[in-house]
This record gives C-alpha cells, structure tokens and sequence, in this order.
C-alpha cells in the first residue's frame, strides 16, 4: 500500500492491550495525547525499556498506565519531583511526564518552576483540559473565564494561566503548545522536545468531554475537539473568545527554546571536579 | 416506611462506581422523599481517589432521622448500578428482608488485571446473578444498560433502576415522575421517563435473573475498496463519535449498538484520521496482509 504511506507506527506495541479499554470516558482527548507521545517515542526510535513515563494524579495520572515501558505513579502534583530524582540517577532513561493542569500550575506549581529553572533533561507533557475532572470537575488553574465548574457554579472569576509563558520565564529550554486534534502535529512537537537536551514543556490541549463539557454545554465529543480550532479556548487573559473557525489569540507550536546548560551534565561535571585529584 | 415518630426510617443504599449517577438516582429519592414530608438525610462519598472507582449514597428517611449513615446490615433497599458493587455491599444489606435491585453490568476496573500474563483471567467477580439473588431476600438483576441501550442512551441505565426502586416503595408513581422531570436535563425528559417505565415493567412482568450481559469482543474488519482494511476493536469502543464526524469521507457510522462500524467501504481512502483522533485506540488502518499500514 505505497500509496498510503506514512509510517509504520502500530500503537498497541506499546500499549498494556490487556488493561485496555481504559477508563477514560467516551471522546476524552487525553487517549489522543497518549497516542502523540507514543508515535514520537516510536519515531525517535526508543525502546521501551528506556522510556520511563513518571505520572501524577487525575485523568492525566492514569494515561501512563497504559503504556508498556516503566511506568511510574506518583502523588499529586509530585511527578516533576519524582522525574527529577530518577533523571539525575539514571540519565541513561528518557524521562517523560505526563501531567495535568491541576497537577502541574495547581498543586505541583512550585515544582514545575523549579524543574524549568533546573533545565534537567526531561520532558514534561502537561495534558490541559481545563477542569480537575476526576475529582469532581473543580476549576483548575487553567479554566477559562465564566466557565462553569463545581466550584464555580457563577462562571469562573480567577484570571487564567499561560502555562508556556510561566514555563518560558522560569527557564525551560524548549516550550511548545499542541492541541489533539492536530495529532501529527502534536507528536512532531513532542519529538522535538524529546530531542532536546534539557527540559522540554509541551502542552498538550485535549479536552474532558463528560465533565467540562457538560457542565459547560460544549455539545458532543466531536463538536469539543473541533472547537480546539475554533478558537473557543481562553485566550491568554482568561476571555473565551467564541469566534468559530477564526485563528485567534492562544498560540501553538514552537514558544520558546533556550541552550542553558543541562542540569544532569552540570551537575555530573562539578562532582567529577571535587573528586577528581 | 415510617408513620410514627418512634418507628425507624427506612435505609436505602445505591452503589456504583464514578460517572454512572449514583448522586442523581439518590437525589431524585431524596427529593421525592421531602415532598412527601418526610426526614431525609442523604450522605455519600464520591470522586475521592479515582474516577470509575467506587461510589456509594446513603439515603434515609422516616418521620424522623438522626444519623445520616446507615448502620452496618440495616440496609433496607441495596440499589447497586454496577454488579461488582453490588456484590461489594451485600453485607450492609438487611439479609432475610432486605431487597437487591443491581444491573447485571460489569465495569471492569483496571485492578482486576493484575495478572499480567497474555490471556489471563481477570480477577472481577465471578459470581453469577442467580448465585446472588439465591443470597437476598428479594432480589432483582436486570441488565438495565442493554435496557437503556434499546432505548437510545446507556447513560439512563441508572433511571431504568431508578423504575425498579420505585416499585419498592409506597410513594405514588406521579411523584416519581414529577421529581424525575425536575432532576434531569430538560431535552432528555421524554427518554428518561421511558427509562423508568422500563424499569417498572422489568419488575413488574415477574424477577428474572439476567442472562450473561453480551458484551462485544474481538475486532471487526472491513476490507475498504483500496485493498486496505479498516479494525475496529468492538471491545474499546467508546461510541464517542469522533471517528464518524471526523472522516473527512463520511464513510464510518454508529451502529445499532452504539459501535463505530465502516459503513461505506468504497469510500474509505485510508488517510488514519479515524485511527489517530480515536480515544480509546480502536480503530487500525491496516494493509491486505493485516499489517498497519505501512
Ligand atoms: S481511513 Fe480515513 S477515509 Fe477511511 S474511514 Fe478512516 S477517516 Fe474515513
Ligand atoms: S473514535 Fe474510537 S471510541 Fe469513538 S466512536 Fe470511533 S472507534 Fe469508537
């Protein structure tokens, strides 16, 4: 079939097949994110046995389950603390995490930073669906404004976070933004921060088709994602901007990259300076 | 039920796990139980630790209640949305006359695969409906999902228990259906209100354990006009739609049961986008030879 060429990613190499259907609800983006992040492992060729997938609590905690290589669940919030530890003991490992909005801005905001400022080489996949859904739909750090959650029964009041801007300004070496359904572009994106040498910070726009989105009327699970590209996601200041089909204010691509010195070698290269005579 | 201040409320329990509306089904008691005049305390615990995990609401009324909890094996009523759950509180039920009224449905929780091995059994409940209902006083397992199913919309499954309860208790059936109506989105009144019917009718044309609930295995491959074939895993099917409003074709469709099913074969191009934008992995585009596409 020469004609449909186009690779020979095959996902269910490097899935779980047994744990699966997984649990997450119909239409959710974050299986459309885990599909992105696997086709770029597959395309820059590593092996599962070197890939280490460190998660956090919510949704986007329970996305590396799925995936067949060494996998790692952490406390909320906590899985850029995790990475850290095991990047700085095995840089052999290519160390992914998989995170969300809540787990990263919210309860793990500090660590995230810090993680930027470090520059470790890792890469840190945020999966932004605007909402903590597995706790019960409460508004996150990046829900738009006027949005309605459980904890927002008036429309969301809190400004919102550009979580590549914070993550520019704190230092990470390479930022980019993606959105699922813009599948192959999203795994170009995260190849290239696999690629990078130091921390790379992508962020992945999917959606919560169930809670979101019925709380918020979006429509069905198609009508969501396609809004991805209507631009109906808060701009940078929090506004939803509904204009369908116009490109608008939030950005995606390449945002930011920076060749600051890699946290690991630096920190290898001042101990081999005190101990070597 | 109570009449006087001194007799004891009545305890129903209705389990399930996260996403089946076990709020709603204990809501809608509640409400109905307030305008009846009566005491209701309801307490639950939901959305904890994970979704898809255990969900479980106390719901107690009588002239007069004190705790919001019901004390362990006074459960008068068990309504249990999934099976395994209902199984996991048959100890808090009353057992010589209390009533159990579950979907014979199996949500199968990742936990239950810990046996990692290819083809191994998963570790969910193995008792059969009738094993149980043999365990209860009274005890009702209907398949409530394939109910709601037939009607349109498998998430009503728990209005379609929610009739099953109803015929359980003394409250007249206009009050049901009136707090019903106020509970539920307004433009899925009319399925909803089937929904219950069709629970009271299951109850009503005399308890019978349900069969196996028939759930869909293996993959169904359709050989598309270009030589490539196109797999859909009927097992991991969410039914979310995205591969049917995306294929830039038209070509897939829903099928009876809700699956994505390759409608027009000669259509299809073989471009992936219903293999990349699905969810829950179910789709392959593979060549002639059963290869992905290469
Ligand atoms: S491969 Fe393309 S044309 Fe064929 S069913 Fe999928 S989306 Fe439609
Ligand atoms: S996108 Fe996947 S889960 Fe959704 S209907 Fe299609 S095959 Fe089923």
């Amino acid at each position: 079939m020469d004609t449909l060429s186009l690779d020979t990613f095959d996902i269910r190499a490097y899935l779980r097949e047994d744990l699966l259907p997984h649990f997450m609800c119909p239409g959710c983006g974050h299986g459309i994110a885990l599909r992105a992040l696997l086709w770029a492992v597959h395309e820059r060729g590593i092996p599962k046995d070197r890939l280490a997938v460190v998660c956090g609590i919510g949704c986007s905690g329970r996305v590396g389950a799925y995936i067949d290589a060494n996998t790692y669940h952490t406390t909320h919030g906590r899985p850029l603390a995790f990475a850290t530890g095991l990047a700085l003991a095995r840089p052999d490992l290519e160390v992914v995490v998989i995170t969300g909005d809540g787990d990263c801005l919210a309860i793990g905001g500090n660590h995230l930073i810090h993680a930027c400022r470090r520059n470790l080489n890792m890469t840190c996949l945020m999966l932004n669906n605007e909402i903590y859904g597995m706790t019960g739909g409460q508004v996150s750090p990046t829900t738009g404004g006027g949005r309605l959650t459980s904890t927002t029964p008036y429309g969301n009041a809190e400004p919102t976070f550009d979580a590549c801007a914070l993550a520019i300004a704190a230092g990470a070496g390479f930022v980019g933004r993606g959105m699922t359904l813009q599948l192959p572009a999203l795994k170009t994106l995260i190849g290239e921060g696999l690629a990078h040498p130091g921390f790379s910070f992508i962020e992945a726009i999917s959606d919560c088709t169930e809670i979101f989105g019925r709380k918020n009327d979006l429509g069905s699970a198609p009508e969501i994602i396609l809004r991805q590209k209507s631009g109906m996601r808060p701009d940078t200041y929090g506004n939803i901007v509904d204009r369908p089909f116009q490109a608008k204010a939030m950005r995606i691509g390449v945002l930011g990259r920076n060749d600051r010195p890699e946290y690991g070698a630096a920190y290898r290269a001042a101990v081999a300076a005190r101990i070597a005579p | 039920m109570a009449d006087t201040e001194t007799s004891p409320p009545t305890n129903v329990l209705i389990v399930g796990v996260g996403g089946q509306g076990v709020i709603m089904v204990s809501k809608v008691l509640a409400a109905l139980c307030q305008l009846h005049g009566l005491q209701v305390k309801q307490s639950e615990v939901h959305g904890m630790a994970k979704r898809g995990g255990s969900v479980f609401s106390h719901v107690r009324f009588g002239a007069q209640v004190w705790s919001p909890i019901i004390p362990h094996g006074e459960t008068d009523i068990l309504v249990a949305l999934e099976w395994s759950e209902g199984l996991r509180w048959l100890d808090a039920m009353r057992r010589d006359s209390g009533t159990f009224i579950a979907d014979t449905q199996q949500i199968v929780p990742p936990i239950a695969f810990r046996d990692r091995r290819p083809g191994a059994r998963s570790g969910y409940a193995p008792q059969s409906p009738a094993a149980v209902l043999e365990m209860v006083g009274t005890g009702f397992a209907l398949d409530a999902t394939r109910v709601a199913a037939g009607l349109g919309n498998t998430r009503i499954a728990n209005t379609v228990l929610l009739g099953a309860l109803s015929t359980a208790l003394p409250f007249p059936v206009e009050g049901w259906i009136s707090v019903l109506r106020d509970f539920v989105p307004p433009h899925t009144v009319a399925v909803n209100l089937k929904a219950f019917q069709a629970g009271r009718d299951w109850v009503e044309s005399g308890s019978r354990p349900a069969e196996e609930a028939a759930r869909p295995a293996g993959a169904r491959v359709a050989v598309a006009a270009r030589g490539h074939r196109l797999e859909i895993t009927e097992a991991w099917c969410k039914g979310c739609d995205i591969c049917v409003k995306m294929c830039p074709e038209r070509c897939l469709r829903l099928d009876e049961r809700g699956l994505a099913e390759l409608a027009n074969p000669a259509a299809c191009t073989g471009c992936r986008v219903c293999e990349w934008l699905c969810p829950d992995f179910a789709v392959r585009v593979l060549d002639g030879l059963g290869q992905p596409v290469a």
